[in-house]
């Protein structure tokens, strides 16, 4: 390392000009988010005089407005029910699934996997109108547990390919031992292999809980009960964005991701894991 | 413990491969959705040929896939790079970058659509600024529209690639980076030399997920123009909602469907073999 001594005023003047322009550019990236939730809070009348004024006023009354306009109380908690659910029905699978395809090292269960990450690539579109079809006969179009069915069978290959590489990882010392004490093959897993995957699963979770409360085509397609529909089906079906007002959609645009932003500050650090657990695993 | 994969296989098997498999052989039939249906063939396929919507629709997907692949990553890598440079301010700065991600997409196209408006909020910008002339009617010109869809996209995940990169960054060789600094090579040989082909699998990774993500875009274009102004921005996803559940046309749609899952494998595919030959030969 050189010395500070040696490194030219200009350089180390660079270097802060630098860290101001990328402050600036971050700032600059978030503004679309930091100008909604100002004009949110402004009524529209005000909106309307200086789409970019400052607010002269803070008002909540766009929030109670459309808190009843798209059903928030009654659709938030229907997103939840189905979130939470299709997550827990993930990782059981998932986990369960993923302890034989790591230590099982033959050619069919290699198949198996291969099988198993193949969805990965696919997108819901191309199996929408073949499972719509299947939904009816079974008749399980507009219920939550249709819905739970197809996010658990869309998410299952994420699950497995992040359970797996995770598993493999983890030396077999352990289960030998437990299997040496007469230690079944059930109990192994939910006494040794399950506890262990707890970062992995937070990570995960992440990942899925984001995708599945977010998701706007499967509760589209698959539910009709105005009762039974999410955040997302009634914010897209209430509000047309080119008729309404700012003060209208900007309010609806923050209850829509409040939720996941309460739980993901307190869980930022499996976020951010989570969120670039892609680059680690490749 | 091979039973453990049962489960899974069941609910994978039946609501996702069946379907799949299901949607191949539905687009050789004139289904209408119900129980009766006649094999004709490669009739969709050739009704699709005759369709220009069709083509067009390929091409624009095509199209918006390339910019957000192109546009997302470079911003991504740069925001990186920065942040990797700058230690006091990378932690705060990448999450705050994260923060778009969070947000669902229809929440982001309402954002956006007030801000795309002739009234709304870039305009009321260009003109505070004194830029009037650069005033536009940004989602209702046919050769501004699909550009500023993919500028929601890019907006929304332009911190996801920044993370995988960032990730990336933070397990480069230290010594390697000390040594070059040392030797006084420039900013630009260092990035250039050493750091861009040692971020060459976080390339793979992101480039894989922007593909494959933005290939099956479908609420941005669908709550922002709706596949307009004439036809615009039509996706493939676009026209398979329409069809499929538009009413009349199910087979013609599943059968646009299986061509989004050829486009998609074709071309992720192609993608990824590509950039691992090149990360094998750095």
């Amino acid at each position: 390392m050189t010395s500070n001594s040696q490194i030219p005023a200009i350089k180390r003047f660079g270097s802060g000009l630098g860290t101001t322009l990328l402050c600036l550019g971050t700032v600059a990236f978030i503004l679309p988010f930091l100008f909604t939730v100002v004009t949110s809070l402004r009524t529209a009348a005000d909106v309307a005089k200086s789409p970019l004024g400052f607010p002269h006023s803070l008002t909540l009354s766009n929030f109670t407005g459309v808190f009843s306009q798209i059903h928030y109380g009654r659709s938030a908690l229907n997103t939840l029910l189905i979130t939470v659910l299709s997550c827990l029905c993930i990782t059981i699978l998932g986990s369960l699934a993923s302890y034989p395809l790591a230590r099982i090292t033959q050619g069919w269960s290699t198949a198996m996997y291969r099988l198993f990450i193949l969805g990965t690539s696919v997108p819901v579109f191309v199996v929408v109108a073949p499972l719509y079809l299947l939904m009816r006969d079974l008749n399980l179009l507009d219920s939550y547990t249709g819905l739970i069915i197809i996010y658990t069978a869309v998410n299952l290959p994420v699950a497995v390919f992040f359970y797996t590489s995770f598993i493999r990882s983890i030396p077999v010392d352990l289960e030998e031992a437990a299997a040496l004490d007469g230690c079944g093959a059930f109990r192994t897993f939910f006494v040794i292999i399950l506890p262990l995957l707890r970062p992995v699963t937070s990570t995960l979770l992440t990942f899925i809980s984001l995708q599945i409360w977010n998701d706007l085509l499967v509760p589209l397609v698959f539910l009709q009960d105005p009762d039974k529909r999410t955040v997302m089906v009634n914010a897209y079906s209430f509000i047309d964005p080119h008729t309404v007002q700012p003060t209208t959609l900007f309010p609806a645009a923050l209850l829509g991701v409040l939720p996941l932003f309460l739980i993901f500050i307190f869980l930022q650090r499996y976020v951010v894991a989570g969120m670039s657990a892609g680059a680690v695993k490749s | 413990m091979a039973a453990f994969l049962l489960p899974a296989i069941v609910v994978y098997g039946v609501f996702m491969l069946y379907p799949l498999a299901k949607g191949v052989y539905l687009s050789f039939t004139d289904s209408l959705g119900g129980p009766v249906s006649n094999f004709v063939g490669v009739d969709q396929y050739k009704a699709m040929a005759d369709q220009p919507d069709v083509g067009d629709a390929l091409w624009h997907t095509v199209l918006y896939a390339a910019v957000v692949v192109v546009v997302q990553n470079a911003i991504g890598l740069l925001f990186a790079n920065m942040l990797f440079r700058r230690p006091k301010v990378r932690k705060v700065l990448s999450v705050v970058l994260l923060t778009p991600t969070l947000i669902s997409p229809v929440m982001a196209a309402f954002i956006w659509s007030y801000l795309f408006a002739p009234t709304g909020g870039i305009n009321a910008l260009l003109g505070t600024l004194g830029l009037g002339s650069l005033e536009h009617i940004w989602l209702g010109d046919p050769s501004t529209a699909l550009y500023s869809v993919a500028t929601v996209n890019i907006w929304m995940f332009a911190g996801y690639s920044c993370a995988i990169f960032l990730a990336s960054y933070m397990n480069l060789p230290t010594e390697l980076l000390d040594a070059a600094a040392v030797d006084g090579a420039s900013g630009w040989r260092r990035f250039r030399s050493i750091e861009w082909p040692l971020l060459a699998p976080a390339l793979t990774v992101n480039v894989t997920l922007s593909l494959i993500g933005s290939l099956k875009v479908f609420e941005f274009p669908l709550v922002l123009t709706n596949g307009g102004p004439a036809g615009a921005t039509d996706t493939l996803t676009l026209l398979v909602y329409r069809n499929v559940f538009g009413g009349g046309k199910f087979a013609f749609g599943v059968a646009i469907s299986v061509l989004l899952l050829v486009t998609v494998v074709v071309l992720s595919s192609a993608t990824s073999s590509l950039l691992r030959l090149r990360e094998r030969r750095v």
